[in-house]
């Protein structure tokens, strides 16, 4: 379960330069639960997002999951609780573009130092989950925008984390390549994964298998 | 299980050097550069610091020169008598010795008479009047040269013999008998041995005069007793003991090798600069690679491992490359260029062999100055995006 209780993140690039992204925002996430938030750009979805997977600390208010102050860890806890539990897709991927597909996606399980055999499993699973095992060792510089983003979430999935992330992610794809990652959440929902998802593209809007659609508006939820 | 070396760390490392072609082969260049002139310089002065200390080590322990009008002066033979008859004096010799001016190839040659009836003053003379006989044979005198002067000579056509000039004009054609090999490379590479009576005839040298008298003493300690009384008995002498000559080498050497240290000070900054510059000021993208690495789970602590193996394995590599081209320059190519600024202590002398001189104490120096001081520079700048919040760094 996750748990965002009275938050507000405020950007100050300098006295005169403040951003309230946020503005008391609480929310609760069932697991298992699907959630979409849709809102204008710079009404801070993407905020929200980070918040959760730890990549920021709010500026006042807890983020808690699983019972756990997400919002108080130090730097390395966050990344070991960002690496045990979270699956993020970002808007831009975020994929290192001179690595081959199979070396962005081992990137999440280096950390655990894990056996060689183990990970030529997780990976070759996951690639064939998301189709992309043709391109294994395809420099993903030279992958089209829909297999850069089958690498980016075979490389979320491939810890099988509890929470998935995803940030726009129809924003850089074809109507035929968003019905294709729509299916993929359907298969994501099935799995019992925690999903949210920041999205404006309509093709999100009133879907079956969609818990909740919240509406952030200048940093509050409207909806 | 924590401190076990982690191979994805390491995979990643060489895949990043590899995937940087560029920025690394520049860093090996210019880093394998470095230590190799660093490695060069140190490994010359060492050696040259070592031909010098068995060259003074080898020098007599009391040199006495006649002195006239300040000047040096042909002392009298028998002085040597009178210089035996102190106590605590074990042997005393008349030398004769001098610089013979080879026009043709514009360099000196330093010539020791050495007469075979005498102490010799040198353990490398004792085998030699032991070994060669250097009375005129079938009426052709006889010398024997270092190898060095062999070199010369035959590079001016001087094959079997040499013609000297002689003060009157005429020419006095010698026997090159062979080789001499000396205790030190330095001191027997420009030396011409021969008779006393052959110096004497070429330098047209009075009988009853020498150039100087070298002085043996038993106990060490006695030195400078030793030399008071001999200053006392003959004030018109001036005497000079290894201890003098030893300072004043050094005092040469040290501000040769001073001048170097820091041209090389000099370098070395201006090298760091440059792979600060090129290496440690991270681009957008490098900076955003630390940002997804620790979005997808990397601790701080992965990715400065990531960062340690990668520029020890740059560093370490070049260190090595470097120290083994300067290994080959200076000891197999006998360092052109450099090694000419150190031997010329005597401008005119003929060059010489390094001799191998394998000191450790320089290549961890060498070491200690380099790869941990790249390590660093590459790991700061490094902590400072990787202690960010990733979020910062990934926007
Ligand atoms: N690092 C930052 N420094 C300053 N301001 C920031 C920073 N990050 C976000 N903001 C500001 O916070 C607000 C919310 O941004 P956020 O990225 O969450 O919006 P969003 O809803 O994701 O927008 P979009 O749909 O365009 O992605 C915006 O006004 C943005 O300019
Ligand atoms: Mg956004």
């Amino acid at each position: 379960m996750i748990e965002l209780k009275n938050i507000r993140k405020i950007y100050e690039a300098n006295k005169f330069d403040r951003v309230t992204a946020l503005d008391n925002i609480n929310l609760t996430v069932q697991e298992g639960e699907l959630i979409v938030l849709k809102g204008a750009s710079g009404s801070g979805k993407s905020t929200i997002l980070s918040l959760i997977a730890a990549l920021s600390k709010p500026t006042s208010g807890e983020v808690i999951v699983d019972a756990k102050q997400i919002s108080k860890l130090s730097d390395n806890f966050s990344s070991v609780y960002r690496r045990d539990n979270i699956g993020f897709i970002f808007q831009k991927y975020n994929l290192i573009p001179t690595l081959s597909v199979k070396d962005n996606i081992l990137l999440p399980l280096v950390s655990l130092n894990p056996h060689a055999k183990e990970v030529e499993e997780k990976i070759q699973s996951v690639m064939k989950r998301f189709h992309i095992e043709h391109k294994e060792n395809a420099i993903v510089r030279n992958l089209s925008g829909g297999e850069q983003q089958r690498v980016a979430i075979a490389r979320a999935y491939v810890n099988n984390p509890k929470i998935i992330i995803a940030d726009e992610p129809t924003a850089n794809l074809d109507e035929k390549l968003s019905h294709h990652f729509i299916d993929i959440l359907r298969e994501l929902k099935a799995l019992n994964k925690t999903i949210i998802i920041a999205t404006h593209d309509p093709l999100f809007f009133g879907l079956d298998f969609v818990d909740r659609e919240l509406e952030i508006h200048k940093g509050k939820i409207v909806l | 299980m924590k401190n076990k070396i982690n191979i994805y760390l390491v995979e990643y490392a060489i895949n990043a050097i590899l995937r940087q072609k560029y920025k690394s082969l520049f860093i090996v260049t210019i880093f394998t550069l470095l230590t190799f002139l660093l490695t060069s310089v140190f490994f010359i002065t060492n050696s040259i610091r070592y031909e010098l200390d068995s060259t003074v080590d080898a020098l007599p322990q009391i040199i006495v020169q006649k002195i006239k009008a300040g000047r040096h002066y042909d002392i009298d033979v028998n002085l040597v008598d009178d210089i035996l008859g102190i106590s605590g004096v074990n042997d005393a010799v008349a030398r004769v010795w001098g610089y013979y001016y080879f026009e043709n190839a514009r360099v000196n040659f330093s010539i020791v008479g050495i007469d075979k009836y005498e102490q010799q003053y040198k353990n490398s003379f004792t085998n030699l009047v032991k070994d060669f006989d250097f009375d005129d044979i079938n009426g052709t005198a006889t010398m024997l040269v270092g190898s060095g002067v062999k070199r010369t000579m035959q590079s001016n056509y001087y094959k079997e013999f040499f013609n000297f000039i002689k003060p009157d004009g005429t020419l006095k054609k010698v026997r090159i008998a062979g080789i001499f090999d000396g205790d030190t490379e330095l001191e027997s590479n420009d030396m011409i041995i021969m008779s006393k009576d052959l110096f004497r005839e070429i330098f047209n040298f009075e009988e009853s005069k020498a150039t100087d008298i070298v002085v043996k003493v038993a106990n060490p300690e006695e030195i400078a007793t030793v030399v008071s009384k001999i200053k006392l008995m003959f004030p018109d002498t001036r005497i000079i003991t290894n201890h003098d000559l030893k300072v004043s080498y050094q005092n040469i050497f040290d501000y040769k090798s001073g001048v170097f240290l820091v041209l090389f000070i000099v370098a070395l900054f201006t090298f760091f600069i440059i792979i600060y510059d090129k290496s440690s000021g991270l681009t957008s993208e490098e900076k955003r690679e630390i940002g997804i690495l620790k979005a997808v789970g990397w601790t701080v602590d992965d990715v400065l491992k990531e960062k340690l193996y990668e520029s020890f394995i740059i560093s370490f590599f070049s260190y090595i490359f470097g120290v083994g081209l300067a290994l080959a320059y200076v000891y197999i190519f006998q360092a052109p260029l450099i090694s000419n600024i150190f031997s010329g202590y005597s401008q005119l002398k003929t060059s010489f062999e390094l001799p191998f001189v394998f000191d450790f104490q320089t290549l961890f120096l060498i070491f200690f100055l380099s790869v941990p001081i790249y390590i660093a520079a590459i790991l700061i700048p490094s902590w400072k995006v990787a202690t960010l919040e990733a979020d910062e760094v990934i926007r």
